[in-house]
C-alpha cells in the first residue's frame, strides 16, 4: 500500500485556486507542479467518437414521455400496498415477509408522511440487505442521483425500507448498497433492460395516482 | 464551451424538443470529447467508456424534457455519464480489462517524444486508477474537466465539503502514488 500523508494546507489552497502558487515554498511548488502536470497529462482527448452511433440510435426515437413503453401490467404491490403476494424462496424471505407485512400495512397516506398530489402516488421500497451500512434508491425519478432517497433499517434486522411520493407512471430504479453496489430489487414485479448493452436490467415500478388507489379501495369495501 | 455565434444549449434543447432531432448532433459534438475523457478516466477502458457515453447520450436524448435547467446541460450530461460509469464499475466482471492494464489515451505516432509522453500518461493513469472511484471521480472532475465545486456538486449529488475532502484526499494519494511509481 502506498504511504499517504496529509498535504500542506497551503498546497491545497493553491490547487483550489485560492492562493498564488508562486508564494509557496520550493518543496510545495514542486508538489504543485507534479500534480498539475499529472492532471495535464490526463487531459488528453480520446480519438474515438460515438456521434454516428448515437445519431443512428436516436434516429427513430423522439425525446421524452411519448417513447416510454406502456407497461403491460401494473406492479400492484408498490402502488396498492395491501394487495401483496410474495413468492417465498430462500429462508431469508421469511424475515423479509415479516418486515414487509409490517411496512405494507402502514396507511397509504401516513399522517406525518408526504402527501401525494392528484397525479402522484406513494412508492414503497423494501430490500433485505443484512450487514449493509447504507441502502439508497436511485432511479429515473431522481435522475439516478444518489443522496436523495435513503432506506432505513429501523429494527436493525437487515430489512431496509423507505416510502416516497413519486409522479404517477413507470419508474426505473436500483438499490445502491453501501454506496457502491448496485442491486436490482429482487421483489420488483417487472424489470427492464438498462440500455447499457450488457444484458443487465433495472427494476421497474409503476406508481398509480393515490386518488385512483383510494377510489379502488373504497369500491372494494 | 459555446463559441460566439453558436446556438446556446437552451436553444438547441428547445429545437430538439420541438422535433428537430438532428440538432442533438450539435450537443454531441460539443460535449462528446469531455464526456469520453471523463468516462475513460473513470472506467480505465476506452471501449467501455465509449459504450457508457453512447448510452448516456441516448438516454439524455430520450429524457431531454426532464432536464430541468438546460442552461446547465453540461452538468446534467456529466451526471448521467457518471451514473452509467458507477453502474458499470459496480458490475465490472473479472474478465474485464483492469484499470491498471488499460492502454494510455495518447495515440501513437512513432516518435520518442510521443512514446515518452505515452509512458508518462500510463504512469499517471496507474496512479489515478489506484484511487477509489469516488476520489478518482472528484479529482478528474476538478483537475481534468476543470469544474468548480458547485458544478461538481450538481454532477455528483454530493455536498461541496464532501467533494473538497475527496479532492484533497485524492491529491494526497496521487502524490504518494506518483512518488512510488517514479
Amino acid at each position: 500500500m502506498m504511504a499517504m500523508s496529509p498535504i500542506d494546507p497551503r498546497l491545497q489552497e493553491a490547487l483550489d485556486g485560492e492562493r498564488d502558487p508562486g508564494t509557496l515554498p520550493v518543496d510545495l511548488r514542486e508538489a504543485y507542479a507534479r500534480l498539475i502536470g499529472a492532471a495535464n497529462l490526463l487531459q488528453t482527448i480520446p480519438a474515438t467518437s460515438v456521434a454516428a452511433r448515437v445519431m443512428a440510435e436516436i434516429h427513430d426515437l423522439k425525446p421524452e414521455v411519448e417513447n416510454l413503453r406502456p407497461a403491460r401490467r401494473i406492479v400492484r404491490w408498490l402502488s396498492r400496498p395491501r394487495a401483496v403476494t410474495l413468492r417465498l424462496r430462500p429462508a431469508w424471505t421469511l424475515a423479509l415477509a415479516a418486515g414487509l407485512a409490517a411496512i405494507l400495512l402502514m396507511p397509504t397516506q401516513p399522517t406525518n408522511g408526504p402527501i401525494p398530489g392528484a397525479q402522484e402516488g406513494i412508492a414503497q421500497f423494501v430490500g433485505h440487505f443484512p450487514g449493509a451500512r447504507s441502502v439508497e434508491v436511485v432511479g429515473s425519478f431522481n435522475d439516478w442521483s444518489r443522496g436523495s432517497l435513503h432506506l432505513q433499517d429501523e429494527n436493525h434486522n437487515g430489512i431496509w425500507h423507505a416510502a416516497a411520493v413519486l409522479p404517477a407512471g413507470p419508474h426505473e430504479y436500483m438499490f445502491v448498497v453501501d454506496g457502491e453496489r448496485w442491486v436490482a430489487d429482487p421483489l420488483a414485479g417487472r424489470y427492464i433492460d438498462d440500455g447499457f448493452g450488457a444484458g443487465h436490467e433495472n427494476s421497474l415500478l409503476i406508481v398509480r395516482p393515490a386518488q385512483a388507489s383510494a377510489e379502488e379501495d373504497a369500491d372494494r369495501r | 464551451m459555446v463559441n460566439d455565434g453558436a446556438p446556446s444549449d437552451v436553444e438547441i434543447v428547445a429545437r430538439v424538443l420541438g422535433g428537430d432531432g438532428e440538432a442533438f448532433g450539435i450537443l454531441i459534438r460539443r460535449y462528446e470529447p469531455g464526456l469520453l475523457r471523463f468516462a475513460t478516466r473513470m472506467l480505465g477502458n476506452p471501449d467501455a467508456a465509449a459504450d457508457a457515453v453512447a448510452e448516456s447520450l441516448v438516454r439524455a436524448y430520450r429524457h431531454l424534457a426532464q432536464c430541468r435547467d438546460p442552461a446547465r446541460l453540461r452538468s446534467w450530461l456529466y451526471r448521467i455519464t457518471g451514473n452509467r460509469c458507477r453502474s458499470h464499475l459496480a458490475r465490472r466482471r473479472t474478465n474485464d480489462i483492469s484499470l491498471s492494464d488499460a492502454p494510455p489515451l495518447a495515440d501513437g505516432s512513432d516518435t520518442w517524444a510521443v512514446l515518452e509522453r505515452g509512458e508518462q500518461v500510463a504512469l499517471v493513469e496507474r496512479a489515478l486508477n489506484a484511487l477509489p472511484a469516488e476520489k478518482r471521480e472528484a479529482f478528474v472532475l476538478k483537475h481534468v474537466e476543470g469544474m468548480s465545486y458547485e458544478e461538481m456538486a450538481a454532477v455528483t449529488g454530493a455536498r461541496i465539503p464532501t467533494l473538497k475532502m475527496r479532492v484533497h484526499r485524492a491529491r494526497e494519494a496521487l502524490l504518494a502514488a506518483l512518488e512510488e511509481l517514479v
